[in-house]
């Protein structure tokens, strides 16, 4: 079978190395570690209480994933941030564009090397998210819609983490701008969006902020965890003040069109990924 | 085989290439030199894919490295000026990710790989990690890996700087085997005297454009002729330098020790006039000769921008 053979060689790298274990090991032994306690918090208060509270073990499961939706925003643009800007330093790059391969399957072969990690976390993550299941409350679809998410999110993550790797020559820069454009994209947008709500009315503009928030990973997130755990299809904070905008009709369809809208930015940043690194292009800017 | 006509770059405002033109024929190992900064790594990237020209054309085995870039990507085998290696990577493992850059898997790949290890003498340091080669092995091992595919143009940048003379030495060979297989190789190079040794043609650039171009034997006979003559003069070394400031052809007259270094233009015949010229005036003289040609002198006389007659220079 033909794999691509970035793909393979960095696989075999990182199965060499201490790193992949160990961050599979630290992320579920967090995740693990906060599962339990507050489960054995939860038997404790029905040991002495005698009352059982079911919602408590839904707060687990809204707590672990949450856990682990934040430990992917943390985690997804350092594993790629580095990935093609490292190829520079090693000066490995221009060898391997000598070849047949092309800015595309190297750029591929990179993104699809961080999503397998990423994918690897996730799925072993999920028995311990699936710790609710014993008292219930979540069911299997729950579960891969949650799964969808937090897909999107790797790829939007790692999208982001390679564009910043292709512009940027220095991986360190690359990071910090990884970073940088994770923390708008989940901190920024939303304060954006509070500022437009803080002056007040329902101008236009301020329609077009709520749009971003689209783009906005942890709002998506928001929304299937308020969907799964709170049993409410739509997000009350965006519901008050788009109520009558044109912002509305999205609304009771946000998850699909975040998730749309993040795979966008997604292709969009790998569409600049590739074309930094193919050296035959015409430059457009220089960093 | 390759063959380049007026080619052009820019790096904004600078020009690096004005106009190169190249040519190299089939089975040759050309040598590519010039000064720091003469266009030589631009030609390179420009050959392999890695730049794109401003102007000109660029042919290699009759593809155009703009327009048929898949095939052109066959044709060659590039080893740059650095090593290019990944950290915890077997050299099998190095070279069978290259063969599957280029399309080759498996029990091909493996085949191709054992033979061209051997060749450059690495076949026992397969299962080493490729951190942990020397200097001189990683170059032979970049080597091997730019003839993966087996290209039949190799094009080479400075991959001799930085080496020991014994590995050197041992590169050198290893040319000599790939000329026996008809690769044709583009090598370039600072260090003259190799270059001269193996090189079949010769191509001097400077200004990014090609100064002097043709077969190594050619030009070294042409350049016999530029050569310094040496004068040892025993006795009336004013004299000398009397007849030799009135002669119109010599150039420029270097006084060393004893010996007078003179820049003559006139050929053999001329040569012969001026010895009798001063054998005559009573110039007692234990030596008149041309200084041998070779390439670091070609070099030399083409990139000394010292213009105008230089009639005394004291060493």
């Amino acid at each position: 079978m033909k794999i691509n053979p970035v793909y393979q060689q960095e696989s075999r790298i990182s199965a060499r190395s201490f790193r992949l274990p160990l961050i599979i090991l630290l992320c579920n032994s967090i995740l693990a570690l906060v599962a339990l306690l507050d489960m054995y918090s939860m038997i404790s208060q029905v040991k002495t209480t005698a009352e059982i509270q079911y919602s408590s073990f839904l707060s687990l499961y809204v707590f672990a994933a949450g856990m682990e939706f934040v430990l992917l925003l943390l985690i997804v643009p350092a594993l790629t941030s580095g990935s093609i800007s490292g190829e520079r330093e090693r000066q490995t790059l221009n060898l391997l564009l000598t070849t047949r391969m092309t800015p595309g399957s190297i750029v591929i072969g990179k993104l699809l090397v961080s999503l397998s990690t990423v994918f690897l976390l996730i799925i072993s993550s999920f028995p311990i998210l699936s710790l609710v299941f014993i008292y219930g409350g979540v069911t299997v679809t729950d579960m891969i819609v949650l799964l969808c998410c937090f897909s999107s999110t790797a790829l939007l993550g790692g999208c982001i983490g390679l564009c910043c790797s292709s512009v940027f020559k220095r991986s360190t820069i690359a990071t910090t701008a990884s970073y940088c454009v994770m923390a708008f994209l989940v901190f920024g947008t939303m304060a954006l969006w509070r500022l437009a709500s803080a002056i007040g009315g329902t101008t236009q503009g301020k329609e077009g902020l709520a749009c971003l928030l689209l783009a906005n990973p942890a709002v998506t997130f928001g929304t299937v965890i308020k969907s799964q755990a709170g049993h409410v299809r739509r997000i009350p904070f965006l519901e008050i003040w788009a109520e009558g905008s044109s912002v509305s009709p999205l609304i009771p369809y946000w998850l699909a069109f975040s998730m749309a809208v993040q795979l966008l930015l997604a292709f969009l940043c790998l569409w600049i990924a590739i074309d930094q690194v193919n050296p035959r292009r015409k430059r457009r800017w220089k960093i | 085989m390759l063959k380049i006509e007026g080619l052009k770059k820019m790096y904004g405002r600078a020009t690096a290439l004005d106009g190169l033109s190249m040519h190299v024929r089939e089975g040759a190992l050309y040598g590519f030199v010039g000064p720091n900064g003469a266009g030589k790594t631009t030609t390179i990237k420009i050959l392999t894919g890695l730049l794109l020209p401003d102007g000109g054309s660029v042919t290699i085995d009759g593809a155009d490295v703009v327009k048929d870039r898949g095939k052109v990507t066959e044709s060659i085998g590039y080893v740059p000026d650095f090593f290019g290696v990944y950290d915890n990577l077997k050299v099998s493992e190095y070279m069978e990710l290259f063969a599957a850059c280029y399309g080759l898997y498996g029990l091909n790949a493996r085949r191709r790989t054992e033979t061209l290890l051997d060749q450059v003498g690495l076949g026992e340091k397969e299962d080493y990690y490729v951190d942990g080669l020397s200097r001189g092995m990683k170059q032979r091992l970049c080597l091997a890996r730019a003839l993966i595919h087996n290209p039949p143009i190799l094009i080479m940048d400075e991959p001799t700087s930085g080496l020991d003379p014994r590995t050197r030495y041992e590169f050198k060979e290893i040319l000599k085997d790939l000329r026996e297989q008809e690769k044709t190789v583009v090598i370039s190079s600072h260090i003259l005297s190799e270059l001269s040794e193996i090189c079949t043609d010769i191509g001097i650039v400077e200004e990014g454009k090609m100064v002097l171009e043709g077969a190594m034997d050619d030009i070294l006979s042409q350049i016999n002729v530029r050569s310094p003559l040496m004068i040892s003069v025993y006795r009336n070394r004013e004299k000398a330098l009397d007849i030799l400031r009135n002669n119109s052809y010599a150039e420029t007259i270097t006084i060393r020790q004893n010996d007078i270094m003179v820049g003559f233009t006139g050929d053999r015949e001329e040569e012969a006039a001026l010895l009798q010229q001063m054998i005559q005036a009573g110039v007692m003289i234990c030596g008149f000769m041309r200084e041998r040609g070779n390439l670091e002198s070609v070099f030399m006389q083409i990139t000394d921008h010292e213009e105008g007659r230089v009639l005394l220079r004291e060493d």
